[in-house]
């Protein structure tokens, strides 16, 4: 601990700082999003509005998770960064768990089995699903809490911070400048659902359920054998 | 009496040989435009081989002028392509650099052949982020000379001319399942979901979200089942080779295997995902394939001869293919009430259809002489070297 420098900055200048790394680093949380937020709206009805509840909900969460994060980072300062033995389960246990909410919500795993065992005519899933806060919520949390590159950069830059109350302004203004580059996702609401696109989009996230889940469970595997 | 019996009429040819000469003489001379620069220079191999593919495109044509049929005389040239361009591609490669893997320094440095199914991985971080996230040089090299500036523009270039014809008449990789598709006289699997032809819409938004979300182009690293006949990196972790014996098992699988047992271009049509991208430009293509519901009488012979299951009962009812079609003909050339025709759009169903049909091929040929003749040219061009004497 005693090697960390902690410097001291004013609350306006961290608050711009933070506000401009959010608002560069904004197309990357655009990308790094994407797999999460684009097939999970497209399962959903199409209407501007749902759609744009549903993504302030995904917003809410993932600043609760930025917010949860920079509470971790506070407390444990840049030794958070350092433990990466801690850091890799996390990662692996993250990816785990968006692959698990990406079967269960965008691709409606269990009503999807429910409408098989009651009709074999599977062109059934064709149909959007119904909006459900839980799932915009738990994605939203869990890109949140996941170490894409810029969420890296300002854990460090937020770990230098000396109080909570500053460690947590600076992550949310963190988050409102990459929150203007959700934009683009609102207009998703526009496309229009039919059968195929709400089929194609729920392939899509059983393709990227599949992709997380076995890059999860590989980083687990990976750090049992390495220790 | 008993003889005439026997004999196997032969039908008519569609047009006599002088017109149908007439009509091949464009073609044969944008050949030879074409290969022209090949007879400056010294080397004999060269002109052998450029004389040998402007005699081998130039009688298809005629061929497809005379018996009016196209997707026979197209898959001829379309195999030989699809099994011809590794043969040419693998040889440059160890002539290169002595291997079929690329060693990832080399990745490094950027000297990457550029490959079109990496486009629509390209366009999202490149968007954001100003990135291109391929690890190969925008201009050519003396390395590299399969640049990511020069392999744009001939794509555009092709896309505005063929659209998703594109898959029936310049992607090499598809010659290669269209091939072993051809091989069997009657498909072992019979009964495909309809729903199988979404997967490569799937396949393109996972690859794209993906691939934005990691920075890689991740159908080339760990999806593409043609790495398996040209390019592969080196095997040099536990997850190289995984990535290679994916390469290899999509290859047996969805190129071989499935195409031998169902006679469909089953990785065109059920996986690719520079397919489903390519199916966008139908919308803007000029040319289509239409019904003419008076004279269909619904046999479904369409359906079963197409080989990327671009045509389902409603869109015949419909009287259209679906947006997936590569207007390889081989509907039009199998339907014997002649309900399937050849469509300019913006006429009238029926109304000049092999106009239409002879506008479609002048550019897709064109096109196809141009990208698939320079593959043809170039194999010959090895093997010739490889020959125990020289010309």
């Amino acid at each position: 601990m005693s090697a960390i420098h902690f410097i001291p900055i004013p609350a306006f200048a961290s608050i711009g700082e933070a506000l401009l790394l959010g608002l560069t680093t904004g197309p990357v949380c655009l990308a790094s999003c994407g797999p999460a937020v684009v097939p999970w709206m497209l399962a959903q009805p199409s209407s501007v509005r749902s759609q744009s509840k549903q993504l302030l909900l995904f917003l809410v969460a993932r600043l609760a998770g930025y917010l949860l994060f920079a509470t971790g980072v506070w407390v444990l300062g840049t030794t958070m960064m350092r433990a990466f033995a801690a850091h890799t389960w996390t990662m692996g246990a993250i990816q785990v768990f968006l692959a698990a909410s990406l079967l269960v919500f965008a691709a409606g795993w269990p009503r999807l089995r429910r409408h098989e065992k009651q009709n074999a005519e599977l062109v059934h899933i064709g149909k959007p699903i119904r909006q459900k806060r839980s799932g915009a919520l738990t994605l939203g949390f869990l890109t949140g809490i996941n170490f894409c590159p810029p969420f890296l950069v300002a854990s460090v830059r937020g770990a230098q911070l000396l109080t909570l109350p500053a460690t947590l302004i600076f992550f949310l203004s963190f988050f409102a400048g990459t929150a203007v580059w959700f934009t683009p996702y609102f207009f998703l609401g526009l496309v229009r659902r039919t059968q195929t696109c709400v089929l194609v989009a729920r392939i899509t996230a059983v393709l990227l359920a599949c992709w997380y889940g076995i890059s999860g469970i590989s980083i687990l595997i990976a750090r049992l054998i390495h220790g | 009496m008993a003889s005439s019996t026997t004999t196997v009429s032969r039908p008519a040819p569609f047009r006599g040989i002088g017109r149908s000469l007439l009509l091949t003489l464009p073609m044969a001379l944008w050949s030879l435009l074409i290969f022209a620069p090949t007879f400056r220079t010294p080397e004999h191999d060269h002109q052998i081989s450029s004389l040998l593919v402007i005699t081998f495109m130039t009688t298809l044509f005629f061929l497809m002028m005379r018996t009016g049929k196209t997707y026979r005389w197209r898959r001829i040239f379309f195999v030989a392509v699809g099994f011809l361009f590794p043969v040419g591609f693998i040889s440059s490669l160890i002539a290169l650099r002595g291997s079929m893997s690329i060693p990832i320094e080399r990745m490094v440095t950027g000297d990457t052949p550029f490959c079109y199914m990496v486009f629509p991985m390209l366009i999202v971080p490149a968007a954001l982020t100003r990135t291109l996230i391929f690890p190969g040089s925008i201009l050519p090299t003396e390395s590299n000379p399969h640049s990511i500036a020069a392999m744009i523009a001939l794509w555009l270039g092709m896309t505005l001319v063929l659209g998703k014809a594109w898959c029936g008449y310049a992607c090499f990789f598809g010659g290669i399942e269209e091939g072993f598709s051809s091989i069997a006289k009657r498909p072992r699997i019979r009964r495909i979901d309809p729903r199988f032809r979404l997967v490569p819409w799937a396949i393109l938004l996972f690859v794209v979200l993906l691939s934005a979300a990691l920075f890689e182009p991740v159908y080339c690293s760990w999806l593409c089942p043609f790495k398996a006949v040209t390019e592969f990196p080196s095997v040099h972790s536990i997850e190289s080779a995984i990535q290679t014996a994916i390469f290899i098992m999509l290859f047996a699988g969805l190129v071989v295997l499935l195409p031998l047992l169902s006679k469909k271009r089953t990785q065109c049509a059920f996986f690719c995902p520079f397919g489903a991208f390519q199916s966008i430009f139908n919308k803007i293509h000029l040319f289509t394939i239409r019904f003419d519901r008076e004279k269909c009488v619904d046999c479904s012979l369409c359906q079963s001869v197409c080989p990327m299951m671009a045509i389902s009962p409603e869109s015949v009812r419909e009287g259209k293919t679906l947006l997936n079609c590569m207007k390889c003909g081989a509907c039009v050339d199998s339907c014997r009430k002649g309900a399937a025709v050849w469509h300019l759009k913006g006429t009238k169903v029926g109304l000049h259809p092999e106009r239409a049909r002879l506008f479609f091929l002048y550019g897709a040929w064109a096109m196809a002489t141009m990208f698939g003749g320079y593959i043809l040219a170039n194999a010959i061009d090895m093997t010739l070297h490889f020959l125990p004497f020289h010309f």
